[in-house]
């Protein structure tokens, strides 16, 4: 049973930032895109938009990988 | 490498500007710096019949559909260019002349081309219906009954048929249903039908009325097309419809060979035109003082004693050049030059989604040919993977036309190396079919096993790498006399270095005495870094340490990509080695190659560009565009 939780937390803890990431990342997305084409000097700028989301699931994913190490 | 510029100054006879431009044309190296309109002529005729010109040779190329600019070489301009040597007045008129006259006969080729497909389709259609009545128009023309067309909607069909059914002539001894009016119908669509009503001649002043009645519309074969009676019509379309296709195929041959002969020589023509195009505008709008005239632009300082010889060879004591080094106040003026390694170059590409680099910036080019292979290799992690990386390389090497494809499978190669090379350190070939196979070893660590070690060494290159950006940033800073980018710098790289020397302590690597002194280099940096960009910068510093544990992603998706190889090879496991077990070992290993390459090389970049360049680029530059014959060959780009 505390074995199924651990892994439990871990899951939410990969999930539930992968699924706000996803959702940071469809709305920057679309909108990023709409700039590019009307500006494409903001590609740049875009890209480090697109890709700030993404540091919340590699530290959920850190997180999860120690709650394994550590308790499972 | 950013390339010392030099401001220069070029000043000869009016009457050699034109060769002092042609030269400097030739020698490729001077990026003019913007004219002054103010000293600018009435633009000449000849400058007009030039933009003329260049608009007739594009007109002509686009309706050659001439499209093979990548196989224009040097040589074969070259060669060209002896036929056109200059565009004098003369030139310019015979020119222009044979090119409408050229014009006006592809233009009628192409007319008839296009009237012949029109006329092809219509046939098209014209035959369709026709063959639909041909028999029924047969029977009915051989009983001596008149056959009328008439277009109606699918709507009127029903009602129409009723009515003409009620339809019976006084005295006439027949039925519509006996045979004596009759009809055949085709559906032409889902809204339109065609109906053949067949008669005798007295009955259709009538069924006139009642066709009108019902929207109808009377429908003969096209007048064009007409010769005798409705059969001898669809024969005659039928011949038609045979014989187009031939001269079809005729106009196409003969298009094709004067597109083969004369689309390079068109082209070659547009690309001289466009050259002295450029040279004219120059010309035009160099400073002009009396007897004399100036043409300014930076150069690169390594070019100075090739365009000075370049000049005296050409014109000796006629000719003077100034040159200086650029002032303080016009920084912001001097263009971008850069020079790399030639097998960095590629890494170039990387600079292409940033705003131009200032010249008085650090070209990061070299580091990211340095850190980005080795960050994606990191990630790639598996020997047979990078051999495959580098497979690719070369095939796209082999068949690429353009410079960004050559460059991509440049980089490809170096991201193989290092796949390979990370790929021997953790022991991965396909997964763990080395081992299983031929019981390879890792030479560190095995990283789907042992976790942490490779996590806490991602975060160490993080360290590493976020701290090299911040002390480029501060070096820049120093160099740039600007005290807030220093400070800043300065305070970012204490803080982190406080924190690291905290988390040391408390592992007990370090004494625990020394633990006071990472709080006073923790209080300094806050300071400096407080002086440095304000309170606001705080949030910057919070930044980069959320910049180095963003590292973390080096370790997590080598990790996926390690347990998906694995994985891939379970199934041969499972389902034994079956056809099906190994197709759906390989399916797996594909998708985890592909996802390999992009997540990879995707995230590689990023870590570049948010974590690493962020601290130390700055963009805002001008790029370096020398004033050259097939300046960035651009009509290769087209």
């Amino acid at each position: 049973m505390e074995k199924a939780l651990i892994a439990l937390a871990a899951a939410l803890a990969v999930g539930l930032p992968a699924l706000a990431t996803a959702y940071a990342q469809a709305k920057i997305g679309s909108s990023g895109a709409g700039t590019i084409a009307e500006k494409p000097e903001t590609g740049r700028i875009i890209i480090i938009l697109e890709a700030i989301p993404e540091t919340m699931v590699i530290l959920g994913f850190v997180v999860a990988i120690m709650l394994i190490l550590q308790f499972a | 490498m950013i390339l010392d510029m030099l401001r220069i100054a070029v000043w000869g006879l009016s009457s050699d500007r034109s060769r002092i431009v042609k030269v400097l044309h030739d020698l490729g190296v001077v990026h003019l710096v913007q004219m002054d309109m103010k000293h600018q002529n009435k633009e000449p005729s000849s400058l007009k019949s030039l933009h003329k010109m260049r608009n007739l040779l594009l007109g002509l190329i686009e309706a050659l559909e001439w499209n093979s600019w990548d196989n224009l070489t040097d040589e074969y301009l070259e060669e060209q260019r002896k036929f056109i040597p200059d565009f004098s007045d003369g030139v310019l008129k015979a020119l222009q002349e044979s090119l409408e006259e050229f014009n006006e006969r592809l233009n009628k080729l192409k007319n008839r081309q296009i009237e012949l497909k029109t006329q092809m389709e219509k046939l098209r259609r014209v035959l369709k219906i026709a063959h639909h009545f041909d028999s029924f128009w047969r029977s009915e023309h051989d009983k001596g009954n008149v056959v009328g067309f008439w277009w109606i909607y699918e709507t009127n069909v029903s009602r129409l048929l009723s009515r003409l059914k009620a339809l019976e002539p006084q005295g006439a001894g027949s039925s519509f249903e006996t045979g004596g009016l009759r009809y055949h119908i085709a559906k032409l669509s889902e809204s339109e039908s065609m109906i053949a009503l067949a008669g005798p001649p007295e009955w259709f002043s009538d069924v006139e009325e009642m066709m009108q009645e019902e929207n109808a519309v009377r429908w003969t074969p096209p007048e064009e097309f007409v010769v005798g009676d409705f059969l001898a019509s669809v024969k005659h379309m039928e011949e038609l419809y045979e014989e187009i296709p031939r001269e079809l195929s005729k106009i196409e041959a003969e298009l094709k060979e004067t597109r083969d002969a004369w689309g390079p020589k068109l082209a070659a023509i547009y690309i001289f035109v466009e050259e002295r195009l450029e040279e004219a505008i120059v010309e035009r709008s160099a400073k002009t003082e009396g007897y004399m005239f100036c043409i300014e632009g930076w150069i690169p300082e390594v070019e100075l004693k090739r365009t000075i010889s370049a000049l005296k060879n050409h014109f000796g004591s006629r000719v003077l050049l100034m040159w200086r080094r650029p002032k303080d106040t016009e920084w912001h003026e001097v263009p971008t030059a850069l020079l790399n390694p030639p097998m960095f170059r590629s890494f170039e590409l990387f600079l292409k989604l940033m705003p131009p680099l200032r010249y008085t910036g650090i070209d990061p080019t070299l580091l990211i040919g340095i850190f980005f292979p080795f960050f994606s290799g990191c990630m790639v992690g598996d020997v047979g993977y990078g051999v495959l990386i580098a497979f690719a390389a070369y095939f796209i090497k082999k068949r690429a036309k353009s410079k960004l494809w050559a460059d991509v499978s440049n980089i490809m190669f170096f991201v193989a190396f290092w796949s390979v090379a990370w790929g021997v350190l953790f022991g991965e070939y396909f997964g763990d079919v080395g081992k299983r196979l031929f019981h390879l070893e890792p030479l560190w660590v095995e990283r789907s096993h042992v976790v942490m070690p490779v996590m806490i060494f991602a975060v160490s290159v993080g360290l590493g790498h976020v701290v090299f950006g911040l002390v480029l940033g501060f070096i820049q800073g120093l160099k740039g006399k600007r005290k807030h980018v220093w400070l800043e710098k300065l305070g970012n790289l204490l803080i982190l270095l406080a924190l690291v020397g905290a988390l040391v302590t408390l592992k007990g690597w370090l004494p625990r005495e020394v633990f006071v002194s990472w709080g006073i280099v923790l209080f300094i940096g806050v300071v400096l870094l407080i002086v440095g960009g304000g309170i606001g910068a705080l949030a910057e510093s919070i930044g980069a340490i959320g910049n180095v544990l963003s590292y973390v992603r080096i370790a997590a998706i080598g990790l996926s990509s390690a347990i998906l190889a694995a994985v891939a090879t379970k199934f041969l496991d499972v389902l034994g080695m079956s056809i099906f077990g190994l197709l759906l070992a390989l399916a797996l290993h594909l998708l985890n190659f592909v996802l390999a390459i992009a997540g990879s090389s995707l995230h590689s970049a990023r870590l570049h560009y948010v974590e690493f360049l962020g601290k130390f680029y700055e963009g805002g530059g001008k790029p370096y565009k020398p004033f050259s014959r097939r300046r960035l060959k651009k009509w290769k780009k087209r």
